[in-house]
Order: C-alpha cells, then structure tokens, then sequence
C-alpha cells in the first residue's frame, strides 16, 4: 500500500520565505520517502470533488453556482455596494486556486441574479500585513471585483457595540451596504477554536483590529474566547448588513464540496462535524506514535506547515485530544505558551507539555511572520541554510527563534543529525502534499497497523464525545454515514 | 526584551504624506514634517516593528539591518518586586504570565516600566519592546495594568491614529452564557494565584 511520495506544495516568492532559488531539496526527496493516501489509511474518507481530473477547477465554479442558487440575495439591489469577505487561510489550501474560483464565482452569482455591479473584495488577513496584496495579485482578483482591499488588524477601526461590550472591526471589512462571509472548513487552528463556532470566527478575527483579537488571545479564556465572534456577528452592525455565507469544504484527502447559507448557525454545525468527522481520526493517529522527526516543508509560517490536512501546530498537541472540550489547554495555544514561568515551570497543572512523540524538527522551509519562538523554545530544531536562519533572526515576531536553534547546510545533513539524535527513523513531512501524507517508510508501518484501531475508536468513543461536548445528538450522525457530504450533488 | 536589529528606511521620492505610518506606529516614532509634508522617523523611539513598512500604501518604507542591534528591557528587580506583583495579579495576571508572544516579554516587566514611570502603552513598548512584533495581541494586557495602577487611558495622537482604540470585556466581566466561561475562569484564577519567582 506504500506509494512514491506525492508531490509537495510548490514554493511560492514572497516577502515572508526565502527566495525559492535557495531551497535546493524537498523533503519529498530524501531517501526512503513514500507516501500513504488517506484513504489507505481510512477508507471511510469524504469523496472529493477537486482536485478533479475530468473538470479540473470547473467543478468549484460549478458547486459555487449550485450552492449560491439556494441563497436568498434579495436584500442586494443594484445599486447597492457588496463586500466579499475572505481570509488568508483559503488561499494556503492545494494551492488556493480553489478559494479564488469560489469568491470569483460568488461575484459572478451577486451580480447576475441582482445586477448589482459595486462588488468589492476584502482579504482578511493574520499577522503578516503585505501576504493578503500577495494573494490578490497571485490569482488576479484585482481584475474581477469592482475593488479589492487587504485588511490587517491594525488599519483604521470601527467600534461594534455587542452584547458583552464594544468591540472592534477593521472600517474596510464593513465598508459597504452588504457583507458576504466566505471561508473554509479546514480544521486548521484547532488548537485556537476547538471547534465552537468554528464558521463564526472570522469575525472575531479577519475582520477585526487588534483590540478584539488581543482580547480573544488574552481577556475571554482558551473556550470561552470563542464568543467574541459570535458577539460580533450577532450585533446589530453585523446583522444590518449580513446577507449570505459560502465555505469551502475541506478535507485532508481534498475539497468535498461548497456549502452556502443565508443562516451562518446552521452552517456553521455541519462545518463543525465535518471537521471532526473528516479529521478526526488522522489527528488522533498523529496522537497515536512514541517517536518522529518532523520536516517542515511548506510556504506558511512555523505551525501552519501541513501534513495529511493538519498543521504542524496541531501535531504538536495531537497526544492530548485537541476535540476534547473537558481539557482547558491544549499543548499549544496563547494561553498555554503564557503559562510558562521562568525556567519554563508550569504555572497551572493544566499545561500538557508538548507532544512527547515529537523529538525533534528540521525547519527545511518555512515562512516568518507569526510569533513562533515558543515552537524552538520547546521542540529541538535544526534549521536548513544560513539565509532562512537570517531572514528569522530578522523578524521581528521570531528575533528569538533562532537563540534556540541550530543551523544545518542542506536538508541531508540535518535529516541525518536529527535523526541520530532523536534515535528514531520516523520522519515526518510538512509538505502540504494533497491527498495522503510523506513519511518514512517505518513510520507508514506504523500507520496502517495503528489506523484500524484509531478508526474504531473515534467512530465509537470520540466522534459521539465531541459532539455531545457541543450539544449535538450523535444522532446527526446519520446524515454523514455515505462517502458523499451531506449537501454535495 | 527586544534585540532590535532593523530600522525603517524612507525613499522620500516615493512618500505622498498619507501619514499612514504614523496611524500604524505603536510608538509614535513617525510623524508628517508640516514644511516637506514628508514623513519623518524619530529612531530612537523606533523598536522595528515593520508595521510602517507592511502598511504604506507607495512602498516607500524598507526595513535594513541596523548598524548597531539595540536591546530593550526593563529589569523587574530594579523595582520592589512585591509591588511589581501586586500590580500584576491585580490586573489579572500572574507575573510570570507571557504578554507578548513575539518577545516572550512577562507581565512583570510591563508592570515594572509602569512602576518606574511609563504611563502610556506607547511608553510602555518604547522601553520594553512589548508590541514590537505583531503589534496586536499584547495590546489588551497593557490596557489592564494600566487601568490596575491606576493611570487612565486616553488613545494616542487624540484618537486620531489607529494605534490602540480602547479596552475590550474580560471574561470577569461576562460570564453569562455557555462557552466553558465558568471553567476559564476557574483556570485563569489557578493561574493568577500560584506563587511567583522573582526572574534570576
């Protein structure tokens, strides 16, 4: 069942990696590589409909323009404006073509059934304030939508009185008559929403300035964080000019479907199943090993690098059930890195520690642009190449990063280190290779003699648990036990 | 604690004066000269956040290596450390807690700069570094121990940049619906009263 590695992300020219000249090897291609699919490793994964080999991005054209037929946009006139709302984290999935042909072909939708023609789009953006104009002139979205706008947490505000204060959005995201919402339902930052209100945070987050953000990171609490967003899209501003939502389902195995809804709740529950069914069982495999070396291999900041569908920010907290509400803190999340004192003593036994299976990473490719000294501060970290540690030692959210990293001059020689080092041959990959996951062959043995038992054990014990955990009968479950999403066609 | 080690370079030839760097500045070190209606950078208030770079509209701001790297931090032990630990768990904080992800800056230190004089969270930042990185997500905690030493608030440049608008709820202050709000406080109140160790 092992096959030859997949693969990986292609890199990507940007002001936040390396220049991609000076990545002389992916990971993909050491010695004893291969690859697994997902669904070798459970059968049960979600059909997808793209990557599409008869279609190719037609078939995201196509579900969009199906899916938006069941909205009601009878709140646009034609002579209203319209913002598209986005997020970053659409344009890092295989490749991001597909969220750009669905916010293109949202346009599209608006603007025929309402002959509205002030259609703009507004990118919601992390930490990293040039990436969202990257993405525009990357898949040419300036040239469809009437204008486009790259929001960052710290541009000019609007204040949203909401039902536990004022909080703060950025102006451009409600800059407009009407507001549509789009994201996807990759898990992602699990470690962050823990699956509640998942479809609603953006809110809380792409839109909004810094003071919003700075409170759900440190005044509301690692779950109850979670509300901020659901206060600012249930306050009046928001619902003035909410009109629709639209996602991209996702899965690690690929897009399964689009999904659009006038009503965001109703969505937002099948995005929080689908994101426990689809992912579940790969995160609780992860959780699953005692020993591996991770190869971060993929253009996106330190935890954002994929693997099988997940981030390496997930693997990090992978043994503790990241799913599992009844535990405050997962191993990696703000609150937990703050609850580190002096010479790293946990300030509340709550605090998990890291994942112990993780020995050690090699850092091949990786963006800077996000706060992530915390992951060489507690994961060993050998960094490939002079100038990737340079453009580190130079970020001003990472100056530390590189105070507990080594730096190795190519790929072999670190893979070689690490791995003597760590005293395992499980290797890892980061590499956002679609479909399945690279590793080591020892490490794909070792998958698919555990992944039997781990499916069992989340269709049995955990799935039910976690949505229980969410006030969700189990009973919903019915609807997903085809191959086929719920709503696909 | 901060190493700044780059500075913002401006190409005046590109500089229309928008003055979207100095809304963007978390401490104020750009301001518009009203003679050139060129932006002007006052360095050493500058700590190398790259939000003037990230920002400006004309990409007239790079970021250079600085000629010698700058260390910013103010030391909890110049000050009596059990008043440093008062303010902080009277804002809500152990002292011990991180604040700021991007320099792995502790509530202690802030507290500190305010025992020692700062009164703004601009002043805050110029002597510790704390918003030097992402310049968002600490920004809450410098407001609540502010507030906890008692100095008001009042937006920087008379709320006419976008620096910090203004306080947001705490989970103290709402713990009316579902959301494990209880059970976050129960832990973050775990956490505010374990004891402290002074730094080494």
């Amino acid at each position: 069942m092992k096959r030859a590695p997949i693969p990986p992300r292609q890199t990507l020219k940007s002001k936040y990696g390396i220049d991609p000249s000076l990545l002389k090897k992916r990971g993909a291609e050491l010695p004893g590589i291969c690859s697994l699919r997902t669904t070798d490793l459970f059968p049960d994964q979600p059909e997808v409909i793209y990557p599409n080999e008869q279609k190719g991005i037609m078939a995201i054209r196509e579900e969009t323009q199906r899916m938006m037929g069941r909205v009601d946009l009878s709140k646009i006139k034609p002579r209203d404006s319209v913002n598209v709302l986005s997020s970053h984290h659409g344009f890092t999935l295989l490749g991001g073509e597909p969220y750009a042909e669905m916010l293109r072909t949202i346009r599209d939708v608006v603007a025929e059934r309402t002959g509205c023609a002030r259609i703009s789009l507004r990118v919601g953006q992390g930490l990293r304030y040039r990436e969202g104009e990257e993405f525009i002139r990357r898949f040419k979205l300036d040239s469809h939508f009437t204008n486009t706008s790259a929001l960052a947490p710290i541009d000019a505000g609007v204040p949203i009185e909401t039902e536990i204060g004022t909080l703060y959005g950025t102006k451009k995201a409600y800059d407009a008559d009407w507001i549509i919402h789009t994201h996807n339902s990759d898990v992602r930052e699990i470690h962050f929403h823990r699956m509640v209100d998942r479809a609603v945070k953006p809110f809380g987050m792409s839109y909004a300035r810094l003071e919003t953000r700075s409170g759900y990171h440190q005044n509301l609490g690692p779950r109850a964080a979670n509300f901020m967003a659901r206060a600012i899209f249930d306050s009046d501003f928001v619902q003035k000019k909410y009109v629709c939502t639209a996602f991209l389902m996702v899965a690690p195995s690929g897009i399964v479907a689009v999904d659009c809804d006038n009503d965001l709740y109703a969505l937002n529950d099948r995005v929080v199943i689908a994101g426990m069914k689809y992912y579940g069982k790969i995160v609780t495999l992860l959780g699953s090993i005692d020993s591996c070396v991770a190869v971060l291999d993929f253009p996106a900041p330190v935890p954002y690098v994929f693997s099988g569908g997940l981030i390496y920010g997930n693997f990090l907290g992978a043994r503790h059930d990241l799913f599992d509400l009844e535990k405050p803190l997962p191993s990696y999340t703000f609150y937990t890195e703050a609850y580190y004192g002096h010479g790293d003593r946990h300030l509340t036994h709550h605090v998990p520690g890291i994942n112990p299976a993780l020995k050690m990473t090699v850092h091949n490719y990786a963006f800077i642009g996000y706060p992530s000294e915390f992951f060489a501060a507690k994961v060993p970290t050998v960094v490939v190449g002079r100038e990737q540690a340079n453009l580190f030692r130079h970020d001003p959210q990472s100056t530390a990063y590189m105070d507990h990293a080594v730096t190795a001059d190519d790929l072999d020689g670190a893979v070689k280190f690490a791995t003597r080092l760590a005293g395992t041959n499980n290797i890892l990959i980061f590499d956002g290779a679609v479909g399945g996951v690279n590793m080591s062959e020892s490490l794909a043995d070792i998958f698919l003699k555990v992944a039997p038992e781990v499916s069992r054990r989340v269709d049995q014990e955990l799935l039910p648990r976690w949505l229980k955990q969410r006030g969700m009968d189990p009973g919903v479950l019915a609807a997903w036990r085809t191959r086929k999403y719920p709503l696909a066609a | 604690m901060r190493l700044v080690n780059t500075v913002p370079v401006l190409d005046e030839a590109k500089c229309i004066g928008c003055v979207i760097c100095t809304s963007v500045c978390p401490t104020l070190a750009w301001s518009l000269d009203r003679k050139t209606k060129l932006a002007v950078l006052d360095e050493p208030l500058c700590f190398g956040c790259v939000n003037c770079e990230a920002r400006c509209p004309t990409y007239a701001i790079t970021m250079v290596p600085r000629d010698e790297d700058r260390l910013l931090y103010v030391d909890p032990k110049q000050v009596d450390y059990a008043k440093v630990e008062a303010l902080c768990r009277k804002a809500r904080f152990h002292p011990e807690q991180i604040i700021c992800f991007c320099t792995s800056s502790r509530a202690e230190e802030a507290a500190a700069a305010i025992l020692t004089g700062s009164r703004t969270p601009e002043e805050i930042s110029v002597r510790t570094g704390i918003r030097s990185g992402c310049t968002v997500e600490c920004a809450q905690p410098l407001l609540r121990l502010l507030e906890a030493a008692g100095i008001p608030f009042t937006p920087a440049l008379d709320g006419k940049g976008w620096q910090i608008y203004g306080k947001v709820p705490t989970v103290w202050k709402y713990a009316g619906r579902g959301f494990h709000f209880e059970e976050d406080i129960a832990l973050m109140e775990e956490v505010i009263a374990s004891p402290a160790q002074p730094p080494a």
